[in-house]
């Protein structure tokens, strides 16, 4: 059961204001501050704006040692355990909770710093302790430290899919008895390497990402954390706090294919998508909306396009399929957190969230892609995916929760 | 689904050398892999030793396609797979194949690419960035090359959380078989050395000579000073066990139980206080419905840290305290400390419960404790229940229990 969600990303500091700027289809692209962007071939990126971390996070919390990433995270946090009235944690709790965080970049916007004065100064007096936020797991050890947690505790890194399977095995952990709550989801910083490197693979858009567009040209990279808070279903009932929704399953495949170009044959994406409706119990047909990857690179689309027509045959001309990174950029670690949040306010405030900048057909390209906004909608069901470097693709499915005691968001 | 998981092959690439003869008898021989590191300078740092892997030819078990384009670590984790899968007597075919993955541990990834893409970037600019390196400064490239040379198609995911990478890498790959989602998972974990992390390792006094004394790793010793960096690689094969049984493979062991656990630990400390790691211990023996007594061997997690070893000593003071001896090992002596060290170790414990030998704590001379530890020599003792034990700094526990299971 989700029962609470938070996120920090570059439409809004919060869900509420998340679904507002979703509905309204608005642009979270634009040129990056962060860092000089002044030699790569793209200026923009979609950039957390308006955040600041001692405004959303309150004094008790120490906010020492802390990378951008471990900030949004926290403060995503705060939101979701506040939703779903964990704030505080009672204390029965704290030894049955933990946290998966999906990881990405970490803490890496901070090491660049260190690393470029390490290299200038040939490392005599470079501060090694400011490293000390470097790694991915910075985050969940920051989470469970602060909230006094006890359970089962890791980070998952498997580039783009890794916020989406963070969820998986916080619900797997829930499901097994490791833990009766999860803190779960991804975050991600913009940094200049991972700027250099999506440029050097050419895989960034110059302009903006046009997912599903037949002229669109790469990606749009982005920054966000996207955090929720998973519950067993007795425990959720016990404390009387609203369910937004369940998990309803995930699968994990893997291309073995190429380390950076998906599988045209769509493949390890179709099976991906096959192993979580089989782990959910449910038949294509069930699927209300799809929240794509969508990274608007040539072959993704092509590749995603084709993997949902072979999964849902002639019904994918009817399923509405969105890729909602045409406003929150690509925010890779993250990205499979983030949507889970688009996901499930999709659910929970009745909308199908649109693909914008999508400019020019593609003939195959040609399921509905909602381009001309976003639809007043009542989706029950939602499966999201999430795939990545590596060949690892990773689909989540998420569902109204519709049993007793559950109440519509 | 709620199936039963067995180890049906290992394969590492260590100090102690590549495959488990090698590993095996070095192992039981009470050999060392930590030498004067030789891969790269040490001058004006405070460490000088290391676990470096120095017998390991990739193209013994990769193909020259595939790994023209990995990565070290790549490499070593793609070797290791192939020699768990040989192991098994695994066969891949167009069918099984999608029932096969790999979850994959570590705790630092290719800190070799990394950072030669940063320095490339911050002296020559992001022009120079060459793209044939960025694909292995992510820290799921090993498990990617991996899945491609071996050309398994199912689950494929890795855990990046420090020093219990490795351990939590098996639960989870066990979580999936469990559950149905794979019938096979090669699990385990590795990491490198490399100049810049071995620099930041002793700029953060993180290695021997901690507190001053002649550098070197004592586990469990009352003169330890801190462990020895090291590097490598190990994997187990993890099948669902009536899959196993049905091929006719003989299993090291039964993964009967895991336990995770944390406590609240300032990000780059050890754990002092013994509760978060006794948490862990206690679920991993609960869900393998043993009591203490009933452990024959702890594969422990002690690297020759001060805190580490003290705390990890007094966990099993208060666990097994006069009601249980069981014995006690650690190769952190013998293989320093590889951070996603729980693959090696966990192939170690499987052969302690085949073979019945468990090998000695290299560099162990007076115990800080006085529990069963073994000292000296290899001792040859029937070995049906071990612990693989897994600490991390920042205070995160990962647990699990081996149970040999006679065909």
């Amino acid at each position: 059961m989700v029962t609470g969600m938070g996120t920090v990303n570059a439409l809004a500091t919060d869900t509420g204001r998340f679904a507002e700027a979703l509905r309204r289809g608005e642009s979270g692209i634009g040129p990056i501050s962060l860092f000089d962007t002044a030699e790569f071939r793209t200026h923009n990126g979609a950039q957390v704006k308006n955040f600041l971390p001692r405004a959303a996070i309150p004094a008790e919390f120490s906010l020492k040692r802390m990378s951008r990433s471990d900030l949004f995270a926290l403060a995503s946090t705060l939101q979701a355990l506040k939703q779903a009235r964990l704030d505080p944690i009672p204390e029965d709790l704290h030894k049955e909770m933990g946290v998966v965080i999906g990881g990405g970049a970490g803490g890496l916007l901070e090491a660049e710093a260190f690393f470029a004065n390490y290299l200038r100064r040939g490392g005599r007096s470079a501060r090694f302790s400011h490293l000390a936020p470097v790694c991915c797991a910075s985050t969940a050890n920051h989470l469970a430290t602060k909230f006094d947690l006890w359970g089962p505790k890791t980070t998952l890194m498997t580039a783009c899919s890794s916020g989406a399977t963070a969820i998986g095995l916080g619900r797997d952990l829930i499901r097994t008895s490791a833990a009766r709550a999860m803190i779960v989801g991804g975050t991600e910083p913009l940094c200049r390497l991972t700027f250099a490197s999506f440029n050097a693979l050419q895989a960034v858009d110059p302009g903006y990402c046009r997912p599903f567009s037949g002229n669109r040209a790469g990606l749009t990279l982005g920054e966000a954390a996207g955090i929720l808070i998973l519950e067993s279903l007795t425990s959720a009932l016990e404390r009387g706090t609203p369910i937004l929704g369940e998990i309803l399953g995930y699968g994990v495949t893997c291309d073995s294919h190429h380390m950076t170009a998906p599988d045209i044959g769509a493949s390890g994406a179709a099976r991906a998508m096959r192993a979580a409706l089989t782990d959910a119990g449910l038949a294509p047909e069930e699927i209300d909306y799809i929240n794509a990857h969508g990274t608007a690179t040539p072959l993704n689309d092509l590749m995603e396009t084709r993997a949902i027509k072979e999964v849902f045959g002639p019904r994918a001309w009817k399923i509405p399929v969105s890729s909602t990174k045409s406003m929150h950029g690509h925010t890779l670690g993250a990205s499979g957190a983030l949507e889970a949040v688009v996901a499930l306010l999709a659910i929970t405030e009745g909308f199908i969230p649109p693909t914008i900048h999508h400019e020019t057909p593609d003939p195959e390209c040609d399921l509905d892609y909602v381009t001309t906004g976003a639809r007043p909608d009542a989706p029950e069901i939602v499966l999201s995916n999430s795939f990545a470097f590596g060949g690892n693709n990773t689909t989540v499915i998420f569902g109204r929760y519709r049993g007793a005691g559950g109440r519509r968001g | 689904m709620d199936r039963r998981v067995v180890i049906t092959g290992i394969g590492m690439v260590t100090p102690l050398g590549a495959g488990k003869e090698a590993f095996a008898q070095a192992l039981w021989q009470g050999e060392t892999g930590i030498r004067e590191i030789t891969a790269f300078p040490t001058e004006g740092l405070a460490s000088h030793l290391g676990a470096e892997v120095r017998a390991f030819e990739p193209r013994d078990f990769i193909s020259v396609k595939n790994l023209r384009k990995m990565d070290r670590l790549s490499a070593m984790t793609t070797a290791s797979v192939r020699m768990a899968l040989d192991d098994a007597g695994l066969r891949i075919d167009p069918i099984n194949r999608d029932r096969i993955g790999i979850v994959m541990g570590t705790a630092f990834g290719n800190t070799e690419h990394k950072v030669l893409t940063a320095r490339v970037l911050f002296t020559e600019g992001p022009g120079m960035v060459s793209p044939i390196h960025v694909p292995n400064t992510v820290m799921n490239a090993p498990a990617g090359h991996a899945s491609i040379e071996m050309g398994f198609r199912g689950v494929n995911t890795t855990v990046n959380h420090q020093a219990v990478s490795a351990e939590t890498a098996i639960a989870y790959g066990a979580m999936e078989i469990r559950r149905g989602a794979a019938d096979v998972i090669f699990a385990g974990g590795g990491d490198i050395l490399s100049p810049f992390f071995y620099e930041t390792l002793t700029r953060f006094r993180a290695v021997s000579p901690v507190n001053g004394g002649a550098e070197g790793a004592r586990p469990f010793d009352r003169l330890r000073n801190g462990p020895v960096a090291g590097e490598g690689c190990g994997i187990v094969c993890l099948e669902a066990a009536e899959l196993a049984r049905e091929r006719g493979a003989v299993p090291y062991a039964e993964v009967t139980g895991w336990g995770l656990a944390s406590s609240p630990t300032p990000p780059t400390a050890w754990p002092i206080d013994p509760r978060g790691f006794s948490l862990a211990l206690e679920r991993a023996l609960t869900m393998a419905g043993a009591v203490p007594a009933e452990i024959d061997l702890i594969q422990a997690a002690a690297n020759g840290g001060r805190d580490l070893d003290a705390m990890e000593a007094a966990a099993y003071e208060r666990l097994f305290g006069g009601r249980a001896n069981p014995l006690i090992t650690s190769l952190k002596g013998a293989t320093g400390e590889t951070f996603a060290s729980g693959g090696i170790r966990a192939a170690a414990l499987a052969l302690s419960l085949r073979e019945g030998i468990v090998p000695q704590v290299v560099g162990l001379n007076e115990p800080l404790v006085p529990l069963p530890f073994v000292i000296g020599a290899s001792v040859n003792q029937p070995v049906r229940r071990g612990l693989l034990s897994g600490i991390s700094y920042g205070g995160t526990y990962a647990c699990l229990v081996f149970e040999r299971r006679d065909p």
